[in-house]
């Protein structure tokens, strides 16, 4: 059992947390980031916050358990821990439709520009947004009353490899408009477009997918295993090192912000006028 | 966590001495795994997985440079309406739509800056100087009259282009505040996006 200690495990959880709740605040507060981007951009953060927050709990459990305050077999703690769980898949559900949410976004602001605007609608942003996580919660609260099914687990997986298969789509066919971009601007008379500049791209777009793809593959890869195989020496030791794959989680709540929302300078501005004044 | 209350139904089933049902990370309780007689290394799932994954996002980011070797050809001396009639081609290529469309408020095309507008636009201020061309009209025609790019703010832009941030680019040269209502001009140009060209509009059709 590989063990991470405590205060790592909590310093990071509490770090997750207030970033994206920082998130949260500057674009409430901000009143030019009422846009339907800067919402699912919100959306992400509320489920990394989700993520975190259910880390954090589930540890202050075990650490009251390992006291003696609360019972491990008792009915009140069988319910915490279904809620608990039911977070947990809420948030990883909301993680992935929020980051599909934001790849369609981005996609018609590229492929229908003119008309985005008629198409993405605030109101229809909301919409889509509420469909998402009520489907979520949906979801989350089924999921984790039949855990025992295998019919639970096996689409739970097959989603994560589908969606991240999908959204990849959608970069990449905007990544090759954007290559377009560049070879036609680089024939004008005066540009200096250098090659070096088109590697930020890809650079950009392997770090979208990868973080996710590092932070969530081991969880999910530990959810199969135990369902499948949990007796094997092999899967045991893969699943001895939960600690680690939570913390990941956790570290993809802390990165996502950063590569989503800080990048944005409206935001950036208005964390620093939150801070600076 | 669902991974260890789920096992312990199956081991209750099975009626094992220590399943207790708990929601800890206590995976003794799967019940006593041996680890003799293994063929290969303790971790090798891990291993294997880790190696698989790293492995696999290299090669996305292979993929994607392989995509960017663009090649870019030398700076040539185009005629401007050679420019202007590439220009045309690549718009239509992306098939939109010449029907009436709504022009964006300030703060929408200020926030929907794509890379399209933002390339078109781009393009669009270099080929300013030629104006010859009739084109979509009058819009175009107060879009040439704006103010100048400077070379250095085109470098920036190009560099905004390409780290594809795409509607995080926030057009830093718009500073009015048109308000929300977007109707001005019935004609669909194709270099719409621009809030200059609302706000020259604005002012021709005032």
């Amino acid at each position: 059992q590989v063990v991470v200690p405590e205060e790592v495990f909590f310093t990071v959880a509490a770090a997750g947390i207030l970033e994206n709740l920082l998130v949260l605040i500057a674009v409430v507060r901000n009143k030019n980031l009422h846009l339907p981007m800067y919402f699912f951009i919100c959306s992400l953060a509320i489920s990394d916050m989700l993520g975190s927050l259910y880390k954090t709990l589930e540890n202050i459990f075990i650490i009251l358990c390992k006291m003696g305050y609360l019972t491990r077999r008792g009915n009140f703690e069988k319910k915490l821990d279904d809620a608990m769980d039911s977070m947990f898949i809420l948030s990883l559900l909301g993680s992935i439709f929020s980051l599909l949410a934001i790849a369609a976004d981005r996609y018609i602001t590229i492929f229908y520009a003119l008309r985005y605007h008629n198409i993405m609608t605030l109101r229809r942003a909301l919409v889509i947004l509420a469909i998402i996580w009520t489907f979520c919660a949906g979801s989350s609260i089924a999921i984790a009353l039949f855990s025992y099914e295998v019919a639970t687990v096996i689409p739970f997986t097959i989603l994560f490899p589908l969606m991240m298969f999908f959204i990849l789509c959608l970069y990449v066919h905007m990544f090759l408009l954007a290559r377009s971009h560049a070879k036609k601007i680089a024939s004008l008379p005066t540009s200096t477009v250098h090659q070096r500049t088109n590697m930020k791209g890809a650079i950009t777009l392997t770090i979208f997918l990868g973080v996710f793809l590092c932070c969530w593959a081991p969880f999910v890869l530990h959810i199969l295993l135990a369902r499948f195989c949990p007796h094997n020496p092999y899967c045991a030791c893969y699943m001895s090192i939960f600690h680690v794959n939570g913390t990941l989680i956790m570290c993809n709540a802390i990165i996502d912000p950063m590569i989503f929302a800080f990048r944005s300078p409206e935001l950036w501005n208005t964390f620093k006028k939150m801070f600076c004044c | 966590m669902s991974a260890p209350r789920l096992l312990s139904n199956r081991t209750s089933q099975q009626a094992l001495s220590n399943s207790d049902y708990t929601w800890e990370y206590e995976y003794y309780e799967y019940g006593p795994v041996s680890f003799e007689g293994l063929k290969a290394h303790k971790y090798s799932i891990v291993i294997g997985f880790w190696v698989g994954l790293a492995v696999f996002v290299i090669f996305m980011f292979f993929v994607l440079t392989l995509l960017t070797k663009t090649g870019a050809p030398h700076q040539d001396n185009a005629e401007p309406s050679e420019k202007r009639l590439r220009l045309n081609s690549f718009v239509a290529d992306f098939g939109r739509p010449l029907e009436p469309e709504r022009l964006f408020s300030h703060q929408a095309a200020e926030e929907s800056q794509s890379l399209f507008h933002f390339c078109i636009n781009e393009v669009e201020h270099l080929g300013k100087a030629k104006q010859s061309q009739k084109g979509p009209g009058l819009e175009s025609n107060t879009h040439f009259q704006e103010v100048p790019r400077t070379s250095g703010m085109f470098e920036e832009d190009l560099n905004c282009l390409s780290k594809f941030n795409i509607p995080n680019f926030v057009n830093t040269e718009q500073n009015s505040s048109l308000g929300e209502d977007d109707l001005l001009i019935a004609e669909p140009p194709i270099l719409l996006e621009s809030t200059s060209v609302v706000q020259s509009s604005h002012r021709i059709m005032d």
